[in-house]
């Protein structure tokens, strides 16, 4: 039997107020209300008497991995955790961004979360398809079994089909309506460089305009820098206002890199990121 | 005189404005409806509640070009871009956001300082207002009554449009639109029956429910000047804030704009193309210090700049309750939600 969402909130309140007064963590990311129920949003509670303010729905889409890197270092943070958004936090205790012992992770065994702009149930084609959290010190619910398993990449299968020129004219097409926002980068836990390559000036490595030249830089540039990094958790995709499917590219890097690599991002604390790890037996298929 | 043309037939009005100019009108796209150029009348769908992006980009495009150039060669040699602009239909503005051009033009012609491109866009534009479906309530995030703005407000279009069943009913606000009204062929003349509904929509669009705070324009903008250090506030604002630019590029009263040389081996175009103030380097000073570094600093700004010191400065808040900022959210941060606890503050 699954645990509800209602349940889930009130387990996320609990530890939370345990946490804070006892002083363990100076503040808990996780999910507060919104304007109205459908549109909950990121929450971080500082003190106990924050925590009335937790809320946990189907529509809690959003990675708080993703706010770790705003605390200054050191800053004991508890955080609220669906499955792809603790191999965000494993990736991001990888690249050393975060250490495991500042952290209380509070684990989301979830499923049929939806997207709240459009009511869709978030499955396998938008995200890594787990359901439970791959690493956590509280866990807020049984796990969740029975529901299906479906490969995060079987979704590529139409893309796949295409020919390079085929792909081509594909990301040309999208990428033609990308106002520049920046939304997709911002949303990403993966994505915390100062300044990001596409903000230098010197270099200039991309144009600021919305052009075809300058999207295709940016986005083809943000996709390599995130190979062997995506945890697949979707936000950018949902967080694009004109419905880029970057998810596709993302999940297609993703593979490859987990063919060649033997190893998908976000896993474990124990693995080195696939492309900083150099091992003598490493695929040379890139070369080919 | 009223006018009216089935909506199923709005082609024939497309084609017609086409014949005799530029036509913008809401397109559908894969994320939703956006103004865009018209090529063929079929792509004109007022079948929309609003459009994703605003339509400030009628006047004030995502990118303008302003001069080509060689690079390495004489400044004397550059080409500046010259507008040449056909009669341009913008077709289909709700209310707010046609309120939205008053308050643009404020920044773009209304202080002495003239922008030539806003400016000849603007002249060469008749507006088609277009009153929000009085069938259809207004979405949750909407919230232009706060504003003082009506669902049927005609002011500020050249024409006026509102849809009775399948027909869209048409009247000329402004002597250029009831000229080009009267000229227009293929359109039926109204009935009285019509002209009753047409003043009803009107004055019933002042009671159309939206969300609603009752905001003063003097006491709002002192409350957030009140509010500017009291950083607890705008922490709790913004701690979910990811520092993206969607709000301020789908908002119609934004108007920030960046200058850039971007040149491809040696042809330069040095452009205006939009920028956000809640992008880390919009404040970011060519000695590398960054007077607003923090997130809460930026969201800050942005209500402040809207609810604030556009009241001091303008004696107007710039903005008009489309919504749009809290629907394309990606983390729902709520503006209508924020003046509103201002006011309680």
């Amino acid at each position: 039997m699954a645990t509800s969402f209602k349940q889930i909130e009130e387990k996320l309140k609990t530890e939370a107020a345990k946490l804070l007064e006892s002083g363990s963590v100076s503040l808990v990311l996780a999910y507060g209300k919104g304007y109205d129920e459908k549109h909950p949003m990121p929450y971080v509670a500082k003190c106990a008497s924050d925590v009335a303010n937790i809320v946990f729905n189907e529509f809690c889409t959003y990675n708080m991995a993703r706010y770790l890197v705003r605390y200054p270092r050191g800053t004991k943070i508890a955080v609220a955790v669906k499955a792809a958004d603790s191999r965000a936090v494993i990736q991001l205790i990888q690249e050393e961004k975060v250490k495991r012992e500042d952290l209380v992770i509070l684990g989301i065994p979830v499923s049929g979360m939806k997207n709240p702009k459009t009511g869709e149930t978030i499955d396998s084609k938008t995200t890594c398809g787990l359901y439970n959290p791959v690493l956590y010190d509280v866990l807020l619910g049984e796990e969740v079994h029975g529901q299906p398993v479906v490969s995060p990449y079987d979704v590529l299968a139409g893309y796949e089909a295409m020919d390079k020129d085929a792909r081509w004219a594909f990301w040309q097409k999208e990428f033609d309506r990308c106002i520049r926002c920046y939304a997709c980068r911002k949303a990403c836990p993966m994505c915390y460089c100062d300044p990001c390559f596409i903000d230098q000036t010197k270099p200039k490595w991309g144009d600021k305009s919305p052009e075809p030249a300058g999207n295709l830089m940016y986005h083809l540039t943000r996709f390599h820098h995130l190979a062997g990094r995506c945890i697949d958790c979707g936000e950018c995709s949902r967080a694009c206002p004109v419905d880029i499917p970057l998810y596709l590219f993302h999940k297609k890097v993703a593979k490859e890199c987990e063919e060649m690599f033997g190893q998908a991002a976000g896993m474990s604390i124990e693995d080195k990121p696939a492309l900083v790890n150099f091992r003598v037996d490493d695929s040379d298929k890139i070369l080919e | 005189m009223l006018k009216k043309t089935a909506i199923n037939k709005i082609s024939g009005l497309a084609a017609t404005l086409l014949e005799a100019g530029t036509l913008l009108a809401p397109v559908k796209e894969a994320a939703g409806f956006n103004f865009r150029e018209i090529s063929d009348p079929n792509q004109v769908d007022l079948n929309f509640h609003n459009t994703i992006l605003s339509p400030k980009s009628a006047f004030f495009p995502h990118m303008e070009d302003f001069v080509h150039y060689q690079t390495g060669k004489s400044v004397l040699e550059a080409t500046p871009v010259e507008l040449n602009l056909k009669p341009t239909f913008l077709f289909g503005v709700r209310p707010c956001d046609v309120k939205s051009f008053e308050i643009m033009d404020i920044h773009f012609s209304g202080t002495g300082a003239v922008d030539p491109y806003w400016q000849k866009r603007r002249e060469a534009a008749t507006i088609f207002g277009y009153a929000f479906d009085p069938d259809v309530p207004a979405r949750v995030e909407e919230f232009y009554q706060t504003l003082g703005i009506g669902a049927a407000d005609p002011e500020g279009s050249d024409i006026f449009m509102i849809k009775k069943d399948g027909d869209l009913l048409l009247k000329g606000i402004t002597p250029k639109g009831e000229k080009l009204l009267a000229g227009l062929n293929g359109l039926d003349k109204a009935s009285a029956d019509e002209e009753k509904y047409f003043e009803d929509v009107i004055v019933g669009g002042r009671n159309v429910k939206t969300r609603f705070t009752c905001v003063d324009d003097k006491s709002i903008a002192k409350k957030f000047e009140d509010l500017f250090h009291v950083s607890d506030f705008w922490q709790k604002a913004s701690a979910a804030c990811l520092s993206c630019g969607v709000c301020t590029f789908v908002c119609p009263t934004c108007y920030c704009f960046d200058i850039c040389d971007e040149t491809l081996f040696s042809k330069g175009t040095r452009r205006r193309v939009w920028d956000a103030c809640m992008f880390t380097d919009f404040t970011l000073e060519a000695s590398g210090h960054n007077p607003r570094t923090q997130v809460f600093q930026r969201l800050r700004q942005k209500i402040n700049h809207k609810y604030s010191y556009h009241v001091r400065k303008y004696g107007v808040i710039s903005c008009v309750g489309c919504g749009r900022c809290t629907q394309h959210c990606p983390v729902n941060i709520d503006i209508f939600s924020i003046v509103d606890e201002a006011i309680k503050a």
